[in-house]
């Protein structure tokens, strides 16, 4: 147990290493959600009080356009690099386990979405905006999210990117629509009741009503369970994906 | 120190190794020489737990293959294989920390193979700012972290300028003397003459050639060698022959196999009346062991035709 700890700190200490000295990447992570965040909190605010329109919108940018390129796009892009510069190779030779492997990689993401969460929330309150619910249960939203994208993005990174240029495409593709659809950017009200019905099969919808109506609305558990039981479903589902097509990538690695 | 028995690998219906067998011991630098696609890859690949092999057996210090013997390994990758964005020694302690070495083992460790290496100018450099004989040293260094019991080098000088070679070859010199056995592939001849105590010469999946560069040496039917430029290189080919000389005709020139040994004068004064454009006089090398070997070579093993002639 202690040598899978260190395994899972070495990976999570390396990754946060080149995190940092990739500057930019780090600064787009935060300049997009607080631009994003501005927007729509002065859109909505519609010129008058703040306070209710950053309530209701810092939980949405936060997943939508915080958590999503960086805990979906990181991962992806960290897969492709390890297999552009030829690292994954140097793993596999080592005794590290996929497993630390991949639970490192979720750490490093969990310490960004925390810095992203406390930088959203700080502009957030800055404008008026509060985090009503409970902390905990906020947490563990957050936490469920950060599972589910890291997850997803090693099954986009393993099964659908082999090179840097290869990124975007399928992140935009399949990841974009989602978050129209969860409601990242508008209340979920205005959709019509078929495209409704097809939002609850969206992690992404849950992820936003969960926090909204936790962070927005102080609601408790059992208001939010049904979203819970869903990212929770959907953080084994894309943890079991992303296993099974890490597996399969390291089997072509493994051929050369 | 590694054993390998009778190993055999097919992908599909392509035998890619067939009943390769050889052995490295204690200190000994082993060089395994071959084309593209003679299985030198596959073979590192099964050492390193990476392939399956089909059949055959291979210990390393008695230990049969498997997840354990990883630590008993160090791969020095073609390509340069480390984290760009870190520094050489942020790359030796997250190595360090996934082979399990810990405190003030790994601090030790690090330091001594910073030192062993002449890494102490570049240890807190970022990778991608060093040159590329300084990147190998790392990707080396990397390799060694865990002091493996056998190293495998996979082309490690390959695309380096001369400078940045001979410097890795004093480096994986000094190697031997640390009681780290090495398993070095290659395609440059001279590399291995220079390095290995043992040579092995893979074709097709199976080693046709092996033993000390001495050894090997025999397998060529010649004292000397004499490599002739000319343009009326039939008529060279025919009086050649006319002395008993066998003789190959390798990348455009005429290669003489001398019985005895000759000074050029000699040689130059047999040939009186063809014209010449240049002639050399060389030691018998591994480059014409390898020639030799992989040309006489069949499916039946080594066969060596002292007949002459060009086939």
């Amino acid at each position: 147990m202690i040598k899978l700890l260190n395994e899972i700190m070495a990976v999570t200490n390396r990754i946060m290493i080149e995190l940092i000295r990739m500057r930019r990447g780090l600064i787009f992570w935060v300049v997009f959600p607080t631009l994003m965040l501005l927007l729509f909190g002065l859109i909505y605010a519609g010129g008058s009080s703040t306070t209710k329109s950053f309530d209701a919108t810092a939980p949405g940018i936060l997943i939508g356009a915080a958590f999503f390129f960086s805990c979906l796009g990181g991962p992806v892009a960290l897969i492709v690099a390890e297999r552009e510069r030829r690292t994954l190779r140097r793993l596999l030779v080592s005794p590290l386990k996929p497993v630390s492997y991949f639970f490192g990689i979720v750490m490093a993401y969990l310490v960004i979405a925390f810095g992203q969460t406390i930088i959203v929330y700080g502009i957030a309150f800055l404008f008026g905006g509060r985090f009503h619910g409970s902390l905990l249960l906020g947490l563990l939203i957050i936490v469920l999210s950060v599972f589910s994208f890291v997850g997803a993005g090693f099954y986009f990174g393993s099964r659908f990117t082999k090179r840097t240029e290869d990124v975007n495409g399928p992140v935009a593709a399949f990841g974009v629509p989602l978050l129209v659809l969860g409601g990242t950017f508008f209340p979920v009200s205005i959709l019509p009741s078929y495209l409704l019905a097809l939002a609850y099969l969206d992690p992404i919808f849950h992820m936003n009503q969960a926090l909204k109506a936790v962070s927005a609305l102080g609601k408790g558990m059992g208001d939010i369970a049904i979203h819970l039981i869903f990212l929770a479903a959907f953080t084994v589902f894309t943890l079991f994906l992303g296993a099974r097509s890490y597996r399969s990538m390291l089997r072509q690695e493994k051929k050369g | 120190m590694i054993d390998v028995r009778g190993l055999e690998k097919s992908f599909g219906d392509k035998v890619v190794l067939d009943k390769l067998s050889f052995s490295i011991g204690h200190n000994d630098i082993y060089g395994l020489l071959g084309p593209n696609g003679a299985g030198k890859t596959t073979t590192i690949n099964i050492l390193c737990n990476l392939l399956d092999a089909d059949a055959g057996t291979i210990s390393i210090q008695g230990n049969p293959i498997s997840e354990t013997t990883k630590q008993l390994v160090g791969l020095v990758p073609q390509e340069i294989s480390i984290y760009q964005d870190l520094t050489c020694k942020e790359n030796l302690q997250f190595f360090a920390r996934i082979y399990g070495l810990q405190g003030s083992k790994k601090a030790d460790r690090i330091n001594a193979l910073i030192n062993e290496l002449k890494l102490n100018t570049y240890e807190n450099v970022k990778v991608s700012n060093m040159s590329g004989g300084w990147r190998r040293r790392v990707n080396i260094a990397v390799a060694l972290v865990h002091s493996p019991a056998i190293l495998i080098l996979d082309e490690p000088t390959a695309g380096l300028d001369i400078e940045a070679r001979y410097e890795l070859w004093e480096l994986i010199r000094n190697f031997k003397h640390s009681g780290v056995s090495i398993l070095l592939t290659t395609h440059q001849l001279e590399e291995a003459e220079r390095l290995c105590s043992r040579i092995g010469i893979l074709q097709k999946g199976c080693i046709i050639a092996e033993g000390p560069l001495d050894k090997l040496r025999t397998l060529v039917p010649a004292k000397q060698i004499a490599v002739i430029e000319t343009a009326d290189e039939q008529v060279l080919c025919d009086k050649a022959r006319s002395f008993g000389w066998e003789h190959r005709r390798y990348g455009g020139r005429v290669t003489l196999l001398l019985p005895e040994k000759y000074t050029l004068k000699d040689v130059v004064n047999k040939f009186n009346g063809i014209p010449l454009s240049s002639i050399s006089l060389q030691e018998v090398g591994l480059e014409h062991v390898y020639l030799e070997v992989t040309r006489n070579h069949s499916s039946d093993g080594i066969k060596l035709t002292p007949t002459g002639g060009d086939k």
